[in-house]
């Protein structure tokens, strides 16, 4: 999942590339949203008391449904337009990772058996969670309750985090939202961490802007997508031995992956066998996306009979709520929307001041 | 060395009770020519920028251009601690100033208190404002201008302003019912609290948050009139000059349906 340890070399680097916000100051922004990321987190934290999943009476999991419908309504709530953006076919040079994955959810589900036998509730609690996997079925029915709400998805045809960037690069959207640090790499001029989550966790929105890391780490954009493979992607394996710390300096001093190759001590810090790294980083720069100007983005009015035919009798949610949140949404997407100042006037870079000199002032970001 | 001296020193203390609803931290930007604050709110939607000029002090001094960061309602509080008719004095050293410092004098000179206010460094976005010819300006009495916000409050937090060739129209609509005040235009001299001037090229018709509003109309102390500049999907201007002295100005984004 995303790129090791890349919040960190952020936030010692360049902190103040990363803002963080209340959901409130993001009302009339347009955002794309990693679905299958958001799906997966809601089926490991949208829960029971007693740490079950949310189900029919039939036992079909209703988790993602609960989660897409009322955090959607939150962000609409908060003026914020998302569209949900879902995977596609997996990159071939993600093959590796998703056995890795493969191979976790089996061992996963070996010791919950484990548990379940020896009756440890929260060891059931913990190796269940890490059996979850986001099936098409999921998806499928995330996406049907998207349409009856009126909001928009795209589907990506590989990586979603991908397309996200691609929308927010053409100003199709503001900013991209996904809690994968790899959004960045696939060069997303904004990212939003914590769009999704519940509420009650009250955990600010984090906003990094990526002009702003390339200019604290005064890296290029290449450079950036080498640091990354060198922490650690889902599509290569990386060096062993080289932490956040050692990758910055690396690439400071040699400035391409090519370079490090060839003075790296191969006793000291053994390149990978086969190393993809060339396909990764052309991964990163050129993916697979459909082309922004082709996707057309509307939000519409949401359909109240079938919304609640859909949730309440298939799935059993409860009538009154679903009601409720449903005027929520549709009162929210109908309103005028508070205009933006940025939209009209042009930010110009921040405070031409004079170089840096030592101050004892107090410093606010 | 930067140094001005205020001899209405309650000019700063309304300039500082009208902006420091809107915005918490800023930058004064002092130079030759005067000092200069813009802010936006933390949400984009409002920005403030005003303008002190140098005219307006006696004496002015400022050897080069620096800014002053400011915690805008610690500098509210301080000087609160002067007296309305008292003269102020802002002293700053313009190479490495890491605090401001104030002194208000009495007018009979018998009392002279002096604060220090820590400064800060802010980093600031700033936006760049074209110059515009808006196609509807109106000047009114600040007063009325405050009141009418006031009074549509009650009804929505949203108020429509359309001008029409001889008038400007306010009105509200909410759950409870719907109100709108009409104001003609009135050239009359010698009532200038009544007085209304609508200037015109085409007519508009332009809705915006009265919350907002009503946090602008706490600049009324400064003047008696009020200049609103109104542009079909441009934001709202909205000025409060200080005769010479300089000028406040409020902008905020229009709401928008949808596109």
């Amino acid at each position: 999942m995303g790129i090791k340890g890349l919040t960190k070399v952020i936030g010692d680097r360049c902190p103040n590339a990363i803002k963080s916000n209340e959901i409130k100051n993001y009302f009339g922004r347009k955002v794309a949203i990693d679905a299958s990321m958001s799906i997966y987190q809601f089926l490991i934290a949208v829960r029971q008391q007693d740490g079950q999943q949310l189900t029919t009476e039939s036992g079909e999991t209703t988790s993602h449904l609960m989660g897409i419908f009322y955090r959607t309504i939150r962000m609409v709530e908060n003026g914020i337009k998302p569209c949900y953006v879902f995977d596609g076919k997996p990159p071939k040079l993600k093959s590796g990772e998703l056995a890795k994955r493969l191979e976790r959810r089996k061992e996963a589900s070996k010791s919950l058996e484990e548990a379940e036998e020896l009756g440890e509730t929260v060891d059931i609690d913990k190796f269940s969670r890490r059996t979850v996997k986001v099936t098409s079925e999921h998806n499928d029915e995330c996406k049907k309750l998207l349409s009856l709400m009126g909001i928009p998805y795209v589907e990506a045809p590989c990586e979603a985090e991908a397309q996200c960037a691609a929308l927010a690069r053409d100003k199709k959207v503001y900013a991209a939202a996904s809690e994968d640090m790899d959004t960045l790499t696939f060069s997303t001029p904004v990212l939003l961490r914590h769009l999704t989550f519940s509420e009650a966790r009250k955990l600010p929105i984090g906003e990094i802007h990526l002009n702003k890391v390339l200019e604290g780490l005064n890296f290029t954009m290449e450079q950036f997508v080498d640091l990354c493979i060198l922490l650690g992607c889902d599509y290569c394996d990386s060096i062993k031995g080289i932490g956040p710390q050692r990758a910055v300096e690396l690439i400071d001093k040699h400035k391409s992956l090519e370079e490090i190759i060839r003075t790296l001590d191969p006793k000291k810090y053994p390149i990978p066998d086969d190393w993809m790294y060339n396909e990764a980083r052309q991964l990163f720069l050129n993916p697979e996306v459909l082309d922004p100007k082709d996707i057309d983005i509307k939000w519409k009015d949401p359909d109240v009979e079938e919304i609640v035919k859909y949730l309440v009798h298939e799935k059993g949610f409860s009538e009154d709520r679903v009601r409720k949140g449903v005027d929520k949404l549709a009162k929210h997407l109908k309103t005028a929307t508070q205009g933006r100042l940025d939209s009209f006037f042009t930010t110009l870079p921040s405070s031409p001041k004079a170089p840096s000199k030592p101050s004892k002032r107090k410093v606010i970001i | 060395m930067f140094e001005a001296r205020l001899s209405q020193g309650a000019l700063l203390k309304k300039l500082l009770e009208a902006i420091k609803e809107l915005v918490t931290d800023a930058n004064f930007d002092c130079n030759e020519t005067g000092i200069a604050l813009q802010a936006m709110d933390n949400s984009h939607v409002a920005l403030v920028s005003l303008l002190l000029r140098s005219e307006g002090f006696h004496p002015y001094r400022c050897d080069r251009g620096f800014s002053l960061g400011v915690n805008l309602n610690s500098l509210s509080k301080i000087l609160k601690c002067a007296g309305n008719d008292d003269i102020i004095t802002l002293k700053a050293d313009d190479n490495s100033a890491d605090s401001l410092s104030l002194c208000f004098e009495s007018p009979s000179n018998e009392r002279v208190s002096e604060y220090e206010l820590k400064l800060m460094d802010i980093d600031q976005e700033h936006l760049s404002i074209p110059e515009t010819d808006y196609e509807a300006t109106i000047v009114m009495s600040s007063v009325e201008f405050q009141r009418i916000c006031r009074d549509l409050m009650v009804i929505s937090e949203s108020v429509s302003i359309d001008v029409a060739k001889d008038a400007i129209v306010f009105s509200a609509e909410g759950e409870m019912g719907t109100g709108s005040v009409k104001l003609k235009q009135n050239p009359s001299v010698d009532k200038p609290e009544e007085q209304v001037t609508i200037e015109l090229n085409s007519s508009v018709s332009l809705q915006f948050s009265l919350k907002y509003l009503m946090n602008f109309t706490k600049g009324t102390p400064l003047s008696d009139q009020v200049m609103l500049g109104l542009s079909e999907n441009m934001p709202l201007l909205v000025e409060y000059k200080m005769d010479d002295a300089g000028y406040i100005r409020f902008y905020l984004a229009p709401k928008v349906g949808e596109e």
